[in-house]
């Protein structure tokens, strides 16, 4: 934001730029303003500052208290301006530890949800995006899920939409050698290109993973 | 199940069959589907159908299983097959959208007892752990790197005098329900305060627009339906 007229006289862009809480509030907005359920990289040079944004803030806080007590003042109920300068401080800390915990939070929940689009197994351009704490969480999430979904004894990543039909017809996309499991033991070759008339329960999976595509119509 | 109900006397057949579908289990699960689909909160689990349900699945699968080994004409086999792989969507949908919610709402869940008290064991343990491993994440990435008096996950500080932070289910969001029977004196929680005190009616099988929170212990005793 630039100021523009007479506004320069009191306060300069410069001025403006290291208001309280701006950095954090760009965090949020970053995210906020992401496709929904897609990730951008984890904007760890923004939240650095952020969080030094917080000790900064924290030492001021103590600080103006200490003065407050050199002065002989009683800090719960001196409303004096070191009081509310220090309540400046204390907003300001509170409202960073929202805007940071919202933006790890709200990217968490996109991590989550990654798990019940992708699967368990992240391409690399997404898992790009995450950062170490972010991978250790989906890693963990998807063992939780699994156990889960192991003592259920239900698998809960198939099925997504109700089912219209028990065979649908698809097409494979990329050759798929290793690992072929189907309900009815047969042992397809799933050579690029070719098609099958597949339970949608056995195709689901591939399709999730974008090696199969359902040909509908 | 239409076989039952014809070898009665000659009562109107159409009511004792919609009667008796309306009471099969997998009705009862859709219904129990529909209802946690449209509800903002977590509603009880429904243990003793889905166990139930569970067991219709076996025998169904056995069916399918014993009608495909004997030779039985392949367009009865996938009949039942298709019915079987409703019944099991049925069934993991229900699951699937409960354990969204609670990934949803995990901390709030965990720390309401009468949300808690509604979950499964199994969902009550992934919960648990859930709420663990977002916890642990929260502290290591933001909550450590604080100042000490701000690193709680649920308060804002320690001067916050009650959990601050804690997403929670908007209750006041507004759903599609349908009452089998006539209710009366619904108090409504939404709209201009002089309206409150006005008690609201529901006419049996018609489609009303109206606030969750109004109607909230009517779903949980099943008397409304959500759609």
């Amino acid at each position: 934001m630039s100021c523009s007229g007479g506004c320069h006289l009191m306060c300069s862009p410069v001025k403006i730029l290291n208001m309280y809480g701006r950095k954090a509030c760009q965090l949020v907005k970053e995210f906020a303003s992401g496709e929904k359920g897609q990730l951008t990289p984890f904007n760890n040079d923004l939240f650095e500052q952020v969080v030094s944004e917080c000790s900064q803030h924290h030492l001021e806080l103590q600080s103006l208290i200490r003065k407050m007590q050199e002065e002989g003042l009683d800090v719960q109920t001196a409303r004096n301006a070191d009081h509310y300068g220090a309540l400046i401080h204390l907003f300001s800390i509170v409202r960073n530890k929202r805007c940071l915990t919202a933006y790890v939070y709200n990217r968490a929940e996109t991590v989550r949800n990654l798990l019940w689009k992708i699967g368990p197994v992240l391409p690399k351009e997404i898992e790009e995006k995450l950062n170490h704490w972010e991978e250790e969480y989906f890693k963990k999430h998807s063992a939780a899920l699994k156990s889960y979904m192991s003592k259920a004894l239900v698998d809960l990543t198939v099925d997504m939409v109700p089912p219209k039909d028990p065979y649908i017809q698809v097409r494979v996309l990329e050759d798929i050698r290793e690992g072929i499991v189907l309900s009815d033991d047969k042992n397809p070759n799933f050579a690029r290109h070719s098609m099958h008339f597949l339970k949608r329960t056995d195709a689901e999976k591939y399709i999730s993973r974008g090696l199969m595509e359902e040909l509908t119509g | 199940m239409g076989s039952r109900s014809a070898e009665g006397e000659q009562v109107p057949l159409t009511d004792e069959y919609d009667a008796l579908i309306s009471t099969t289990d997998v009705e009862l699960l859709k219904r129990a589907w529909r209802n946690e689909k449209a509800a903002p909160e977590i509603l009880r689990f429904e243990s003793d159908l889905i166990i139930r349900v569970r067991e219709q699945i076996e025998l169904m699968e056995e069916t399918v299983e014993e009608k495909s080994t004997v030779g039985t004409d392949p367009l009865s086999v996938s009949l039942y097959q298709m019915d079987l792989d409703r019944t099991l969507f049925l069934l993991r949908s229900y699951l699937r959208i409960r354990i969204q919610k609670i990934e949803k709402y995990m901390f709030h869940i965990r720390k309401t007892e009468e949300l808690w008290n509604r979950l499964s064991k199994d969902e009550k343990f992934f919960t648990e752990r859930c709420t663990d491993d977002l916890k642990k994440h929260l502290e290591e990435s933001v909550l450590s790197t604080l100042p000490e008096n701000y690193q709680s996950y649920e308060r804002q500080s320690v001067i916050s005098e009650e959990v601050d932070m804690v997403p929670e289910p908007r209750l006041d969001t507004f759903v599609l329900c349908r009452s089998k029977e006539y209710l009366t004196g619904i108090q409504l929680e939404d709209g201009p305060v002089d309206d409150r005190s006005k008690l609201f009616e529901m006419e049996p099988d018609v489609l009303y627009f109206i606030c969750y929170k109004s109607i909230k212990p009517l779903v949980e005793s099943g008397k409304i339906d959500l759609l």
